[in-house]
């Protein structure tokens, strides 16, 4: 069945590069408008010999994890809070809900202001960008935890931060992982955007190089690396993560 | 010496619109290391009377003395087991079991060590490494249990902790109950609808009224232990709790 889906794969993405290659060679769009896989991949080798490809990408994962840090640590806190605490709810959460609505990049104009042209400024649109999410889906995933937990361990002595931490943080992880899953996707997304528009370095800088020399060839290449890593940190970190927990918990 | 007290309990369960009287008037005395059940037709509060007691509730009227001093909280003398148990599924068995400890600051070999004799007093040595989906509901309930006396606890709390076993494993269950509570000493609260049940653990049976209820009758059971579901010689108490209880029932 694994094998059977891996096969499919191959060939699809065979076939995909194929095609690719022949309308390329047919003209039909010029050349620096539609590079062919070969051109792309020429990119790839070239900015990669000389580090700047993996420069970028060490710069725009660096940026993402720190910002992801602090999305995840303050989304859950107030999540908790908002779980836990009615009147939270009732006014920061009704807030939470409009902040959750703007896309990460509108926050760039502010993060210029704010901090200037900086790695602060990134910093602070990935995580402004994606802690909405971890925020909603703590508060979720608190609000559904089985009340008896909470009462058994309040019965044994845990409250405030020792609740939090050895309860409802656990008790919610099954939720938690589906806010981490989305925030992380914001970030990227925020940590992307955020560099096209005022970034020196990173993936997103790269892209913009790309259109600034008109070299279709890079901005491709860039949004193929994007997407490779994309699907890397889905599918291997969080999977693995989600495999592990939900195996704990018997769910699977 | 009186271990516990209940002075007049009124509690009203808020049904949407309108207040329902859960309790009327509950007083109770509980001698130190007397094994108390708590029979009643269902839906009559006898298992928020044992919350009451837990200090997961507050009475509307009245109070619960222990030892002389008005609960007003949870606390680590009052312990309740619940009916599902409530174990933590994000962890061992031998981390349930050492969870209250943990809370309290006590030290990892301590606990280890803590938690060793609860888990072979339990028989569930061989699964101190299992997660809580592997064990059988019966297990689970041993976890529960075990989990409870580490806290060594004045009073155990029990809320149809056998409901949901199947007859066999409830029968054995029976019998070492009756063997923890004469090897630790503990004043036990049970809460059950089962007769037979309540006759072979209490050294007292309290029958409660339908709805609001109050304590009906107490019935004093003076007879050789470990008694067995089987016993003919609890027929007679058997019986004469059935005939104050029927009415009830058909009250409901």
């Amino acid at each position: 069945m694994k094998k059977n889906t891996l096969i499919k794969q191959i060939i699809f993405y065979v076939a995909i590069v194929s095609i690719w290659q022949i309308v390329s060679m047919t003209n039909i769009w010029p050349n620096n408008l539609f590079p062919s896989p070969y051109d792309v991949a020429e990119d790839l080798v070239y900015t990669a010999s000389d580090g700047t490809l993996f420069f970028g990408i060490g710069t725009s994962l660096l940026r993402l994890i720190i910002g992801l840090s602090i999305a995840i640590s303050a989304g859950m806190l107030l999540g908790i809070f908002m779980a836990r605490i009615e009147t939270v709810n009732q006014t920061i959460g009704s807030l939470v809900l409009g902040l959750q609505s703007i896309p990460s990049v509108a926050w760039v104009p502010l993060a210029i202001l704010w901090f200037g042209l900086t790695d602060g400024g990134i910093i602070f649109v990935t995580a402004i960008g994606s802690m909405f999410a971890v925020t909603i889906a703590t508060y979720t995933g608190v609000k559904n935890i089985n009340p008896h937990y909470i009462e058994a361990a309040r019965n044994m002595g845990a409250k405030g931060s020792q609740l939090a931490i050895f309860v409802l943080i656990p008790a919610a992880f099954p939720y938690l992982i589906s806010g981490f899953k989305q925030g992380w996707a914001f970030a990227w997304r925020g940590v992307i955007g955020a560099e096209l528009l005022f970034s020196f370095l990173g993936l997103g800088f790269l892209l913009n190089v790309g259109r600034q020399l008109n070299d279709i060839s890079q901005v491709f290449a860039i949004m193929l690396v994007i997407m490779i890593i994309g699907i890397a940190i889905d599918g291997i970190i969080f999977k693995k993560i989600e495999n592990k927990v939900m195996a704990r918990w018997g769910l699977r | 010496m009186t271990k516990l007290e209940a002075k007049n309990i009124v509690k009203y369960f808020n049904h949407d619109s309108h207040r329902l009287k859960a309790l009327d008037d509950v007083n109770l005395k509980i001698e130190d290391g007397e094994f108390i059940c708590l029979v009643g037709p269902s839906g009559c509060g006898k298992s928020t009377f044992l919350r009451i007691i837990a200090g997961l509730e507050t009475p509307d009227e009245g109070e619960i003395l222990f030892d002389g001093k008005p609960v007003t909280s949870t606390g680590p003398e009052r312990i309740l087991v619940f009916q599902e148990g409530a174990l933590f599924p994000w962890l061992k068995v031998q981390d349930n079991v050492e969870f209250g400890l943990k809370m309290a600051g006590v030290s990892k070999v301590k606990r280890a060590e803590i938690s060793k004799r609860y888990l072979d007093m339990m028989q569930l040595t061989k699964f101190a490494d299992s997660y809580t989906y592997q064990l059988s509901t019966g297990m689970k309930q041993r976890v529960a249990i075990a989990r409870a006396l580490v806290m060594d606890p004045d009073v155990l709390l029990m809320d149809e902790p056998f409901a949901a076993l199947d007859p066999q494993t409830r029968d054995l269950l029976l019998v070492e109950m009756q063997l923890i509570w004469k090897k630790t000493k503990k004043t036990i609260i049970f809460v059950t609808h089962n007769v037979t049940e309540a006759t072979v653990l209490g050294t007292k049976v309290a029958i409660f009224s339908n709805r609001p209820s109050t304590i009906k009758k107490i019935v004093d059971i003076d007879y050789k232990r470990p008694r067995l579901v089987e016993d003919q010689d609890l027929f007679p108490i058997q019986q004469e709790i059935l005939s104050q209880l029927r009415p009830e029932v058909k009250k409901s």
